[in-house]
């Protein structure tokens, strides 16, 4: 069997009368990669945060056997994360930064640090704040993948920076820090840039968790059908979970319906997350 | 593994500015006023028309005829000691301020630039945290000053020594040591009791750095005001603001009470605090509810503090 990292059963966070995460039942297993796709205010980062014991929450949650909302500090041996971009302290240098990790971090290897840092321009001696976006990113970066944790969580790790950071911050996590022993969970907007190293994927919409599934199996349940004119009765019979307009021709998206059976209705397609998240953000999927 | 040296080398990172360059500096200033005035006006050089004595024409005569005065033996290390403490003393005028406002800034400029985040992903527990922030303005940054104190009054009493060397006079009368030494040890005592007095109103403090969603300042000083306003103004009494007054340091006129001492000299104001003037303050505080009370709600304001911290995100 394989080892779970987080266990929640009825995990949910209120505000008042505002239901930022309603009760929700979930368990992510050790090496997977887990993205978790939402709206702005859909009860992402809520639940991050309730995983991180960054804030409290009702319902039983489970993290490396901890409980985030007591245990945070010896919880934070096997997990890390970057909450945000430009968490790192502005005030101090790049050394100073290396000096802290590895004074508080048992699992913190300098010497891997110090090789990531090497493949950058970030200079030692600079404090911070005098760091370009970039950099801070590639400095933070550098940091977490040197501490040898069973979880890391990225929410919106990459908010703000350029196309080519963002991806040479994808490839490395993947190339270099993802194994079997570990499980990462990201949290973004552009879903394409993360679709392809994703295990797995989780929708939140409105605090409710609404899909829960594997990516292979994901891509392979929906279906998108460019329709052969004439044939849109019979579309439309099929029960499409969202329809559109391409072309001018009717563009139908199906979800569990055996592909063979949509390919005489017209030309097939698999589906990206983004056209999967839309679909069933809008739909009645 | 222990974390706390690497926490308190961020403290100390954070706040070197006021833990070591405002003391330093001002030490260095204290003692270029020394040096200027002593080489620049040359009055300690030549005391010309300073006595109506005629034979004491420089520091090293002035020296030389203190010693061998009728109460020199005893006098002149009191008053050298003495005359140190204001020569080289005057970084601690900076302290309060450096503790104060390192406390006020302690658990709010985390969260205002975010960087609790990044602290939060540390195996770290809040309370050790807010403990080593609590610890080392309040406990640490003293050390740092009193060194600078000691440092100075050594640099100053190193100079004099060479301006008398050149003037020929008894240059070992430069160096009480023992009596030097004494003040440092009395100072450092008396400084611990009186921040234990303290304690409440700094733990407060950084009670409202953990709270404040901005201007912890006002935070921190409108509460006090307003409750002392209130009950001047329903009971005409200054209950609060006299407790206030107590704690900071009002205490002491409390605890040297039975104290009718005869001061005249420095000898005399040294004897009256080796006499034990410090275990005086020490037993009175030991023996004083208020101070007890008040270690009690610095107690409840760290674990508020602590609170707090736990739920910032």
């Amino acid at each position: 069997m394989t080892e779970t990292v987080i266990e929640a059963r009825g995990l949910s966070k209120t505000y008042g009368d505002f239901h930022a995460l309603r009760p929700s039942t979930f368990s992510v297993p050790l090496g997977r990669i887990l993205g978790v796709i939402g709206a702005n205010g859909a009860g992402k980062t809520t639940m991050l945060n309730a995983v991180l014991g960054l804030s409290s929450s009702e319902g039983e949650l489970s993290v490396m056997g901890c409980d985030p909302s007591t245990e945070r500090g010896k919880l934070m041996q096997d997990v890390c994360f970057i909450a945000d971009v430009a968490t790192l302290p502005k005030w101090m240098k790049v050394g100073e930064v290396l000096d802290y990790v590895e004074g508080v971090h048992p699992r913190f290897d300098r010497t891997k640090a110090m090789e990531f840092l090497g493949r950058t321009n970030v200079p030692l001696d600079r404090k911070v704040r005098a760091l370009s976006k970039g950099m801070t990113v590639q400095l933070h970066l550098a940091v977490v993948m040197s501490i040898d944790a069973k979880l890391l969580v990225l929410d919106e790790p990459t908010l703000g920076l350029d196309i080519i950071f963002r991806k040479q911050f994808y490839a490395a996590l993947l190339e270099e820090y993802f194994d079997e022993n570990r499980t990462v969970i990201v949290t973004t907007h552009q879903v394409e840039e993360i679709e392809h190293i994703l295990s797995d994927v989780m929708f939140i919409k409105d605090g409710e968790i609404v899909l829960e599934a594997e990516m292979d199996e994901l891509t392979q349940q929906f279906i998108e059908v460019m329709v052969t004119p004439g044939k849109e009765e019979e579309a439309q019979k099929l029960g499409p979970i969202s329809k559109g307009v391409t072309f001018g021709k009717t563009t139908c998206i199906y979800k569990n319906i055996d592909r063979e059976k949509l390919a005489e209705l017209g030309e097939t397609r698999r589906l990206g997350l983004a056209d999967i998240f839309v679909a069933t953000m809008t739909g009645e999927g | 593994m222990n974390i706390f040296p690497a926490l308190v080398k961020r403290e100390f990172l954070d706040g070197q500015n006021g833990y070591l360059r405002v003391p330093v500096i001002l030490a260095a200033l204290s003692i270029f006023l020394v040096i200027v005035s002593t080489i620049g006006f040359g009055a300690t050089i030549e005391f010309d028309g300073v006595f109506d004595d005629h034979e004491i024409e420089n520091l090293g005569q002035a020296l030389d005829r203190a010693a061998a005065s009728r109460r020199g033996d005893t006098e002149l290390p009191a008053a050298v000691t003495l005359s140190y403490w204001v020569m080289g003393g005057i970084s601690w005028v900076a302290l309060p301020f450096v503790v104060f406002f390192t406390l006020l800034g302690a658990l709010y400029e985390e969260r205002r630039d975010r960087s609790i985040l990044f602290w939060k992903s540390m195996p770290v527990d809040d309370w050790q945290e807010v403990l080593v922030k609590f610890v080392t303005p309040v406990f640490m940054a003293p050390v740092i000053f009193l060194a600078i104190a000691i440092a100075s009054q050594l640099i100053v009493a190193l100079f004099l020594s060479i301006v008398v060397l050149f003037q020929g006079g008894p240059i070992l009368e430069l160096w009480p040591l023992a009596s030097m030494m004494g003040t440092w040890f009395y100072f450092a005592t008396l400084y611990f009791t009186m921040t234990l007095w303290v304690l409440p109103v700094l733990a407060w403090v950084l009670f409202v750095s953990a709270y404040a969603s901005r201007l912890p300042i006002m935070w921190a000083l409108m509460p006090p005001a307003i409750i002392i306003a209130v009950e001047g103004i329903l009971f005409e009494t200054t209950t609060f603001l006299r407790w206030i007054g107590i704690q900071l340091g009002g205490w002491q006129a409390y605890a040297y009470e039975h104290i009718h001492a005869d001061v005249d000299g420095p000898a005399d104001f040294l004897a009256l605090i080796f006499g034990g003037i410090q275990m005086d303050a020490i037993s009175y505080s030991l023996g004083s509810v208020q101070f007890w009370v008040g270690l009690l709600i610095a107690a409840a304001f760290l674990f508020g503090s602590i609170e707090l911290r736990k739920r910032a995100a």
